[in-house]
């Protein structure tokens, strides 16, 4: 070792140099960034396969509680109920039944709660073609007036299908009309959308507020 | 140092110029030095994911006989039940004779909600934290298709918003593929149901595929992905959603462990609104055949670029 002091000055000043690395890694000081923010979990009924609604059939089904299509507990039997229309010919909702808002079909063409109910047995429904109808068989009162999304319907195409897509190898379920359709407003009701992705670092405020701009 | 003696004899200390105390100097110095390389490195420590022998020398998923690929199954349950606390069921399904997957989706029904998005999370085992998601739902204003102008954060009290319409973007399934065709050690590929599949333990990472693909469908595992112990879905299959390890691709799978044990997806299953419509196009009974044959089907996304989407976007009408 002819040159042992600088050899030694080297060797010191690497030693320097690597132990200032493992303290850098040790407080990670550069590279990756540091813990990401937490993202709440999902509420469970985003994930939830269950309809909008639920039908008389299903309602059955299940064995819940199916009082509200009970009509003779109040009404009158063979007795048809009157009907009241205001100064405009809009048919006023009787305030026993609170739920219903009229707005099947467009202009107000609907305004008629027999073109659905029998007024001879309201637990029945009637159909443009004289046929009778239970609650249970809703679809089909459906059917009888929207033909063609009747068709889809039947095909599988409108609406929900569940289950096994193929039929060897296990059942499927289609959905009825009334599982997401209100009948006596049938538009498909809004909802409240599930969490939009969440980016890794929030946005700028800036370029958030240009998007907004853009619309 | 030591001292040179007139008569050119050495003093009994020293030998080739190494005396005691230099060579302690320098030993003290070296073993330092070796410390703090040690303390240097051990972040490496902390590397967790390093493959088994078994896993590292596991063969090419086409080319593994039933038996490898029985032991393999075996090893992943394993690994997921030591990692996750519970026995998963891990299957290797094979694509059905005759069988061809179609999915249609109605842009008219859409409302947005992003039911399907996490639906789809939770069935294929996504990583929540980063948020690892197969499905983009747009928002585009009424009346115009231009891409650059959609939103994918819009988060109002309600959807649908008034004169805007929503489109789920996810893996088209070409069956002219780009991803496939870039993939330089084939670890994604065609199969004969039309689904593009992914070996996540043949992936390595390069994120080719993530460029090639026109419809931003692929997603890379940039760390380890969480997902919490509970939430788990223990019905996997090799090609679907077993847990994927940090650094590997993944991407919508139209979720093999379902279809192709003959049941829907899970984004259909959960669709509110009746959009998403899937099903074998071979099957001339089937609901999407049904749609092609009778449906006003809009456009097959990015049609221009030949890759010849299994994705179908259609209106009612």
């Amino acid at each position: 070792m002819k040159n042992d002091g600088k050899s030694l000055l080297v060797l010191t000043v690497l030693v320097l140099v690597f132990f200032a690395l493992a303290g850098a890694l040790a407080l990670n000081l550069w590279g990756r960034t540091a813990r990401l923010s937490p993202i709440p979990p999902v509420d469970p009924a985003v994930t939830s396969t269950a309809t909008v609604r639920k039908s008389y059939a299903e309602l059955v089904r299940t064995g819940a509680d199916t009082s509200d299509f009970e009509c003779y507990v109040c009404h009158e039997k063979d007795k048809p109920p009157t009907l009241a229309f205001d100064e405009n010919h809009n048919l006023v909702v009787p305030k026993e039944h609170p739920d219903i808002v009229m707005g099947h079909g467009r202009n107000n063409r609907n305004n008629l709660c027999f073109n659905c109910h029998d007024e001879t047995n309201l637990e029945l429904f009637q159909t443009k073609d004289g046929r009778e109808l239970k609650f249970a068989e809703s679809t089909e009162l459906c059917g009888s007036c929207h033909g063609p999304t009747y068709r889809d319907w039947e095909a599988g195409v409108h609406g929900r299908t569940s289950g096994y897509w193929n039929r060897a190898m296990g059942p499927f379920t289609r959905q009825d009309c009334v599982s997401c359709h209100n009948p006596h407003s049938p538009k498909f009701p809004g909802r409240q959308p599930a969490p939009p992705p969440h980016p890794l670092r929030p946005l700028p405020p800036a370029a958030g507020a240009k998007v907004e701009g853009e619309h | 140092m030591s001292q040179q003696i007139p008569d050119g004899t050495r003093t009994p200390l020293e030998y080739d110029g190494v005396t005691r105390r230099s060579f302690l100097r320098t030993s003290v110095v070296f073993a330092a030095g070796l410390t703090a390389i040690a303390a240097g490195l051990a972040p490496l420590l902390k590397l967790e994911d390093f493959p088994s022998l078994e896993e590292f020398m596991q063969k090419y998923y086409k080319e593994m006989t039933p038996e490898d690929m029985a032991k393999v199954l075996k090893r992943i349950e394993g690994q997921v039940e030591r990692e996750y606390g519970i026995r998963p069921h891990v299957r290797d399904l094979k694509p059905m004779n005759g069988v061809e997957f179609v999915y249609c989706l109605n842009l008219t029904r859409c409302i947005g909600c992003r039911k399907c998005v996490h639906a789809c999370v939770a069935e294929n085992n996504q990583s929540r934290n980063p948020e690892i998601q197969y499905i983009r739902v747009l928002k585009m204003p009424h009346g115009s298709f231009d891409m650059d102008k959609a939103e994918h954060d819009y988060n109002p009290a309600m959807v649908p918003e008034k004169d805007h319409f929503y489109m789920p973007v996810q893996c088209q399934q070409c069956k002219n593929p780009p991803c496939v065709k870039v993939c330089p050690v084939h670890a994604t590929w065609q199969e004969t149901d039309g689904i593009t599949v992914i070996d996540y333990d043949w992936c390595i990472g390069c994120r080719y595929c993530e460029a090639a693909c026109p419809y931003w469908a692929r997603r890379f595992n940039f760390s380890k992905p969480s997902i919490p112990k509970e939430q788990i879905n223990p019905d996997m299959a090799y090609l679907g959603n077993r847990p994927r390890r940090q650094g590997v691709m993944e991407k919508c799978h139209f979720c093999i462990q379902r279809t192709r044990a003959g049941r829907y997806p899970a984004c259909v299953e959960v669709c509110p609104t009746g959009t998403r419509k899937f099903g074998n196009i071979l099957d001339p009974n089937s609901e999407v055949s049904y749609i092609l044959r009778t449906k006003r089907v809009f456009i097959q996304l990015k049609e221009e670029l030949g890759t010849s989407p299994r994705f179908f976007y259609y209106f009612d009408v």
